[in-house]
């Protein structure tokens, strides 16, 4: 399966862990990823906060270029990237006057086309629980998650259109299909706070530290995670928090290329802040 | 405290019904196509809005204060620049109505404005960040919080982080840029951080 590929910003720096980790998985699992020929920022919170056509436009642009690419799905796995691209993809199909100027903009035809799926989206409704299954080759027994969906994966609703906006369940079903057990929690789509880690950070360290009590308080031993702004949020600011739970906070795909046979090393699991390496190691993973 | 001007005072300040102003409404209506009429005042929003607890005015009010076209409060208010933006009340809407749209669009018009932001480090950081689309097509991490703690004199901000993620190898000092800027440079109807009328 072809399938244009968004990486985002922050999986050039931040999240390099989760741009290897994505790779390896859908290489796996043959879907062909094809990066989107010099694509530009999403925008993120800062474009959609202070100039929306700014903001459909940046989308608008990297939606054009899968389109002269020839490819009718493109994929992203940040949420927030996700959920911009989608949005401008929505606006761009439903609203003739924002299909006008984006076209103004680009200056060549509207991309309404491409569908944008998130790459867990894209697992579970396109390749299938099943198939993954069977491909696993080190199931995940022991291991105790939180799944966390955060708000862009899944709201609005009438616009993501992928899985259920107040008990999704998608990322649980790929984690108990790993082999892995997945707990109840009420804070799997709370918000860690987003865009605001350092213009305002008490946001973060509010929000995101609710979030992370909730996984304690329910028993998780680690937080999976689909977005590098969750990731980053929960991952490195927990001393902050005035928690001390050093609980790992792992990417859905890292855990997936675990499953599929990949060693943590490969996945780039020595990345993260605070190491799941201990509790893999107790479960005989690492 | 004058209580004229204390902020509980100021809440629940009786609206002047008639003095009401339909303008707004329609503006939305017709640039965003929200119909801020089919509001039923469940106050789904507010139930369940991520930092109505930390807002001045929740999600519900602001709509009520559209209805009645109380602008000049909501361009100034504190709520415009801690919305996280988590798209709940736009989700729970049984009337459809776009919250976090009508948000972005107050935003955007106080902006244009002039009027200062709240949380000033907050509008800094949203133009230092467009600052560098315009410049290279994409955001570096690295060069946006130095950046960052410059301008906004907090120039320790996040610096305990800095040595681990240097480390973990998480900071690119190489960022790559797009290669056909022009075309990105062409979205932008006007450069980041510039006041000017919403279109």
């Amino acid at each position: 399966m072809n399938v244009a590929y968004f990486p985002g910003c922050s999986l050039h720096s931040m999240a390099h862990e989760y741009d290897l980790s994505t790779r390896l998985v859908c290489k796996h699992l043959n879907i062909n990823l094809k990066e989107i020929e010099d694509w530009n920022c999403c925008g993120a919170t800062a474009a959609h906060s202070v100039d929306h056509a700014l903001a459909v436009g940046l989308s608008a642009r990297n939606l054009s270029i899968v389109q002269q690419m020839n490819l009718d799905r493109v994929t992203a796995v940040c949420a927030g990237c996700f959920n911009r691209l989608k949005t401008a993809s929505h606006e761009i199909r439903n609203n003739p006057r924002m299909q006008a100027d984006v076209k103004e903009m680009l200056q060549t035809e509207a991309p309404v086309k491409p569908e944008v799926q998130h790459l867990l989206q894209l697992l579970v409704e396109e390749t299938g629980l099943d198939a993954i299954g069977q491909k696993v080759v080190k199931p995940l027994k022991g291991l105790r998650l939180a799944a966390y969906y955060g708000c862009l994966l899944t709201r609005p609703r009438q616009i993501v259109e992928f899985d259920d906006a107040e008990q999704p369940v998608s990322l649980d079903n790929l984690l108990r299909t790993l082999g892995a057990e997945t707990v109840t929690w009420g804070h799997k789509a709370e918000c860690c706070g987003g865009g605001y880690a350092a213009s305002d950070t008490g946001i973060v360290l509010d929000l995101g530290g609710q979030v992370l009590k909730s996984a304690r308080q329910a028993g998780a031993e680690a937080i999976v995670v689909a977005c590098p702004m969750c990731q980053s949020n929960l991952d490195m600011r927990q001393k902050a928090m005035g928690l001390n739970f050093r609980m790992p906070i792992i990417y859905f795909t890292q855990l997936m290329g675990l499953a599929l046979g990949y060693k943590a090393g490969q996945l780039g699991i020595n990345k993260l802040f605070n190491s799941p390496i201990p509790l893999l190691k107790s479960k005989g993973l690492a | 405290m004058n209580a004229t001007t204390s902020p509980v005072n100021q809440y629940f300040k009786a609206l002047q019904l008639d003095e009401t102003d339909h303008s707004l409404s329609q503006e939305l209506l017709q640039n965003c196509g929200i119909e801020i009429e089919r509001c039923l005042e469940c106050g789904k929003c507010s139930g369940g809005c991520s930092n109505a607890h930390i807002f001045d005015f929740t999600p519900r009010k602001i709509v009520q204060m559209i209805k009645v076209g109380d602008e000049e409060r909501l361009l100034h208010m504190d709520a415009l620049w801690c919305c996280v933006a988590c798209q709940l009340c736009v989700d729970r809407c049984p009337s459809g109505i776009d919250i976090a749209r009508i948000m972005d669009y107050l935003r955007e018009r106080a902006v244009a404005r002039g009027i200062p932001a709240t949380r000033p480090t907050v509008e800094l950081f949203h133009n230092l960040m467009l600052d560098q689309v315009h410049k290279i097509g994409r955001v570096s991490e690295l060069y946006l919080i130095l950046n960052y703690n410059l301008k906004s004199g907090q120039y320790l901000n996040n610096a305990e982080l800095g040595p681990q993620m240097f480390i973990k190898g998480k900071l690119n000092p190489f960022p790559a840029r797009v290669k056909k800027m022009d075309k990105v440079r062409r979205l932008f109807h006007k450069k980041p951080g510039q006041k000017g009328e919403v279109k």
